[in-house]
């Protein structure tokens, strides 16, 4: 797409504002067992932090004046734990009443006043894909944040300069949609029509705005704005990486072949318990996926599943992460990470790199975040013991320089905004069900309709 | 606001020949109802010309519907009705920002058979920004008199809807025969909610910021064509009709504001994104929790009227073993409580101008909430201001009202003492240069509360509870309860029927800005048919639509909750 003033100038004042007021500090956290992710594990480490960049890393570092010292001494340090997959902060999750709602997107509905937001950030969580739900062939665009708890304002939480990334999903969500409300997509065909179609008819519209562009009369009649169309062309251009909650094995490969004919690149299959019976395909495609530990049977389209399939596609070269998709996960990413090594044998550097890397290489951040690198951002996750043992403890996490988590001064009521006419209520034990907010919005039938012939 | 005060300028020359002449000829008026006369003469009041500006023992006249003359040595014409002001304050009359005084929520629409949920009907869809409020005004509604007796005398007042319902009109708070009659000023600002449409696009938050975007670019494509066309239509398309993206036209043009009703800080925000990426001019009103966003809204230039609805203080647990933790929690609860009713003097402080919006607001409220912002710091002459010259000057209507002075209009609000103190009563509040009485009560022999108050409704959820509902269908009405609940952050409901029939769920029940809706099932014989509510609570009255999507009716349903709950 040739450019949209509207959509640039818009990316460029948020940026502004958002650089303008994100914090970045200054810290050396001294001599700990540092793991790199990229560069094996380091003991009796410093990392110097500066301006929010990692600067230096190395033995015996020099103070530098005024800079803050966290003695690391017997704890563990690796990088932020990026969680690709997440709905924490967010005033809504689905647009649920079309099936193809590309224009909408989740950085106009985050929530930073979540309490969730702290609660990741006390399970060492720095980075988080705020994802569209789960109701349509194609979703809304998704946010990839920083957790950056305390400000109130959205801006402040923008992972600045991230790529765009947007919510597909195939299978039961997107077709339960269709079928309560009478419209395409009723079954697994329809879904891909729909996103044949959709992308077909992106590429007329391209043709009819790049002739609208290229004429040269002063008298032209623009031909109608379609924000919808417009990101369907940015993900034709590459723009725009497409995340797809996916789960059976013959969808998975339906989608790489859809994307095959219309020379889309960047792809990453979201939960795809059966990954695993394609892993070969997808290393070849070069597409990656983010997959639950050992999370499924919830719906029938997820029986097939093992707690392998994080290891099988690690083996077989797929950029592999696990993710939360829940407000409860999020606080213990690393155990789901650990999981690999009782089913699959992961080392340690290719577990951990399923919470750190592999998802900061799947958001296109690997740049900026996912290991501890001079020039890298930041955000830091110091644990006492090893990250990747049942009794480890997240003690401090750090974004930017930023301390955004200690705790030795964790309050035990952390929310930013309080109601004054709720009354104080009573926390139960965690439900994590309660917690799964991908159909939310969008859940018009109920499970045991889903598999009658009422409509 | 350039064009519109230019138009309300003119109006302001015909208006007051028009009612001086109808009160002239009405001579013979059966009904007994016309006044005698339309000049009346305050004497020996106080007078509060603008904030911190006022006369004692001044005099002040009233004729053919202006001030027209304010001062100590002032001579009563003739035919002067005068009114002995000893002891009286004389003020401006208030002007409320935004609120839906005097309009009539329409019908709401039946859900169309065989809707298409991604691309429904522009009015289904709550897309109406060519509707004029004037069209909904009830003469007879109950809270034009109700505002009015609070001081209230000119309303921006928006239409009901969803997302785009149209837009608002400055009315008078009188009693007229005609919607006509109340009419300042027509069409002054788009007016825009957060507000989805049931079951169908845009649904949600998501949704409506994309539908806003696309609406204003192909608007300002369209205005383009348009003004193409119009200077030269030969060889050029015809551009096609299209009254929803017409009705944008002078907002893209920088002539016509945008009111965002936004209460909480997410939506303020949410609205200054809109404005920020598209450019156009903007009003957000009713906000609640905007203490953080003062400095930001005061250098993006944006006009803010404040909510006077403020939450009730809570209560602390009286239990005596109470444990440090819910010490804590209430201790917060009370620091929030502060930010809203300081919140005003939040504004103040940042010298950031501002009025009020009376939306949720009852009229007996109107004085108790002021008091409460003026005991959190907010000072007298401010409040006074963001009742009269702050939206005055806000809504462009600077010139004709806002303060007590020669050649404004004649609305004044005359009370027994200072108006913000707790005792004071309205005696006279005069709109449009006629005059309307109030009786003065008698201070009750215990406590010092002057007015008689209805008991606030002061529980935390308005839903919660029994209440008994009445479903009106071609067969009969049909009666029972419908017994809400909550199960963390999700309402349940089970509505009982009076019949014997068995109980049915309410699902998917949604309660946002006093609209509840949801959903239940019937068995028509073997069918399951499925029925849509969706209507207003206000107070204890639930005053809805049903419809039954398989057949393509609708019918009323109300109810009324239950006492003790």
């Amino acid at each position: 797409m040739k450019k949209n003033i509207y959509i640039i100038g818009f990316f460029i004042l948020v940026a502004t504002i958002a650089n303008a007021q994100v914090q970045k500090g200054d810290v050396l956290i001294k001599n700990g067992t540092v793991l790199t992710i990229t560069n094996g594990t380091l003991e009796n480490t410093d990392v110097l932090i500066q301006k929010g960049k990692i600067t230096k890393v190395g033995k015996n570092l020099r103070i530098p004046n005024d800079v803050m010292t966290v003695d690391a001494t017997g704890k563990f340090v690796m990088p932020g734990i990026l969680d690709a997959h997440s709905h924490i902060a967010g005033s809504a999750i689905n647009e649920g009443t079309a099936q193809v709602t590309a224009e909408v997107s989740m950085e106009d509905v985050v929530n930073p006043l979540d309490v969730a937001i702290y609660r990741a950030l006390a399970g060492g969580v720095t980075t988080t894909h705020l994802m569209h739900g789960s109701a349509n062939v194609i979703g809304g665009q998704n946010e990839t944040m920083k957790l950056r708890y305390g400000s109130t304002n959205p801006d402040d939480l923008r992972f600045e300069g991230a790529p765009r990334t947007i919510k597909f999903a195939l299978g039961e969500n997107p077709t339960r949609g269709g079928r309560s409300r009478g419209i395409q997509p009723q079954s697994r065909m329809g879904v891909e029509a729909m996103l044949r179609n959709s992308f077909s008819d992106a590429k007329i519209y391209r043709t009819t705005w790049d002739a609208y562009r290229a004429n040269k009369s002063t008298r032209k009649v623009a031909p109608e704005y379609d924000l919808r169309m417009e990101t369907l062309v940015d993900i034709l251009e590459g723009e725009v990486l497409v995340h797809c909650h996916s789960y059976r094995a013959d969808e998975i490969y339906m989608l790489m072949k859809v994307f095959s004919d219309f020379g889309i690149e960047k792809l990453t299959f979201q939960h795809a318990n059966e990954a695993f019976k394609v892993a070969p395909e997808l290393a070849a495609f070069g597409a990656s996926a983010s997959v639950f530990a050992d999370w499924w049977a919830y719906k029938l389209e997820v029986y097939y599943s093992t707690a392998y399939n994080a290891a099988i596609l690690t083996k077989n070269g797929v950029t592999t992460s696990i993710n939360s998709d829940s407000g409860e996960l999020i606080r213990h990413l690393f155990h789901e990470a650990a999981k690999t090594q009782k089913y699959g044998d992961l080392t340690d550097n290719e577990a951990l790199a399923l919470i750190t890397l592999n998802p900061a290489k799947q958001l296109g951040i690997d740049n900026r975040v996912g290991s501890i690198e001079v020039g890298k951002d930041g955000d830091i996750a110091i644990f006492d013991g090893h990250p990747l043992s049942t009794y480890a403890i997240p003690q401090m996490t750090y974004i930017d320089g930023i301390k955004y988590f200690d705790r030795a001064t964790d309050k035990s009521d952390q929310r930013l905004y309080i109601n004054p006419e709720e009354t104080i209520q009573e926390v139960s034990i965690f439900d994590r069900e309660s917690q799964h907010r991908c159909m939310e919005d969008a859940q018009t039938l109920s499970f045991s309709d889903l598999f009658s012939n009422k409509k | 606001m350039k064009i519109e005060r230019k138009r309300i300028f003119r109006l302001m020359l015909i208006l007051p020949f028009l009612f001086g002449t109808l009160a002239v000829n009405a001579q013979s008026d059966y009904t007994g109802k016309s006044a005698a006369t339309r000049t009346y003469a305050i004497t020996n009041a106080s007078i509060v010309q603008s904030p911190g500006a006022v006369m004692e023992g001044g005099t002040i006249i009233v004729k053919n519907g202006l001030i027209s003359a304010v001062g100590k040595n002032v001579s009563i014409p003739d035919d002067a009705e005068v009114l002995d002001g000893t002891g009286m304050y004389v003020y401006a009359g208030f002007i409320d920002g935004m609120s839906n005084v005097g309009t009539k929520r329409p019908k709401a629409m039946p859900r169309p058979s065989n809707l298409f949920t991604p691309d429904p009907p522009n009015d289904y869809a709550g897309i109406t920004p060519e509707i004029h409020v004037v069209d909904q005004i009830d003469i007879s509604s109950s809270t034009i008199s109700d505002m009015r007796k609070a001081g209230f005398t000119i309303a921006h007042t928006v239409p009901y809807g969803r997302m785009l319902p149209g837009s608002g009109a400055l009315i008078f708070l009188a009693d007229k025969d005609h919607p006509d009659d109340l009419i300042l000023a027509e069409n002054v600002a788009m007016f825009s909610q957060f507000v989805g449409a049931p079951g169908a696009y845009p649904g949600n938050i998501l949704g409506i910021m994309a539908k806003w975007r696309n609406l204003y670019r192909n608007a300002d494509n369209a205005m383009k064509h348009t003004i193409m066309y119009s200077e030269n239509p030969s060889g050029l398309e015809r551009p096609n009709r299209d009254r929803t993206l017409e009705a944008f036209f002078p907002v893209v043009a920088g002539e016509k504001p945008v009111f965002f009703n936004v209460q909480n800080m997410l939506d303020v925000r949410r609205a200054m994104r809109l404005q920020k990426d598209l450019g156009f001019k903007i009003a957000v009103a009713n906000v609640k929790q905007g203490w953080e966003m003062a400095e930001e809204l005061k250098q993006n230039g944006a006009t803010v009227f404040l909510s006077m609805d403020l939450p009730d203080e809570p209560k602390e647990s009286k239990s005596e073993d109470k444990t440090e933790e819910v010490k804590q929690l209430e201790a917060r609860k009370m620091d929030f409580y502060k930010k809203y009713v300081s919140q005003a003097a939040t504004y103040q402080a940042a010298g950031v101008p501002f009025g009020f919006s009376t939306m949720g607001t009852r009229g007996n409220k109107v004085k108790t909430n002021m008091m409460t912002m003026i005991e959190n710091g907010l000072s007298a002459d401010d409040a006074l201001a963001a009742l009269t010259t702050g939206p005055a000057s806000l809504l462009g209507i600077d010139k004709v009202a806002g303060t007590a002075e020669v050649g404004k209009l004649g609305n004044l609000v005359v009370t027994t003492g200072p108006y913000f103190e707790k005792k004071s009563q309205v005696k006279y509040v005069f709109v449009d240069g006629d005059k309307y009485d109030y009786e003065i009560k008698e201070a009750k022999k215990k406590g010092d509360e002057a007015v008689d108050e209805p008991a606030a409704d002061t529980s935390n959820e308005p839903l919660l509870g029994s209440w008994s509902y009445n479903f009106t269908t071609p067969q009969g009405d049909q009666g029972g309860k419908m017994i809400i609940k909550k199960a963390g952050a999700l309402y349940t409901g089970v509505m009982t029927s009076d019949d014997g029939s068995p109980d049915t769920d309410m699902e998917d029940i949604s309660f946002r800005d006093g609209t509840l809706s949801f959903s239940f099932s019937v068995d028509g014989g073997g069918q399951n048919i499925e029925i849509l509510v969706s209507g207003t609570v206000s107070g204890k009255n639930y005053d809805a639509q049903a419809s039954v999507e398989a057949f393509n009716v609708s019918f009323d349903l109300t109810a009324t909750k239950d006492d003790g709950n």
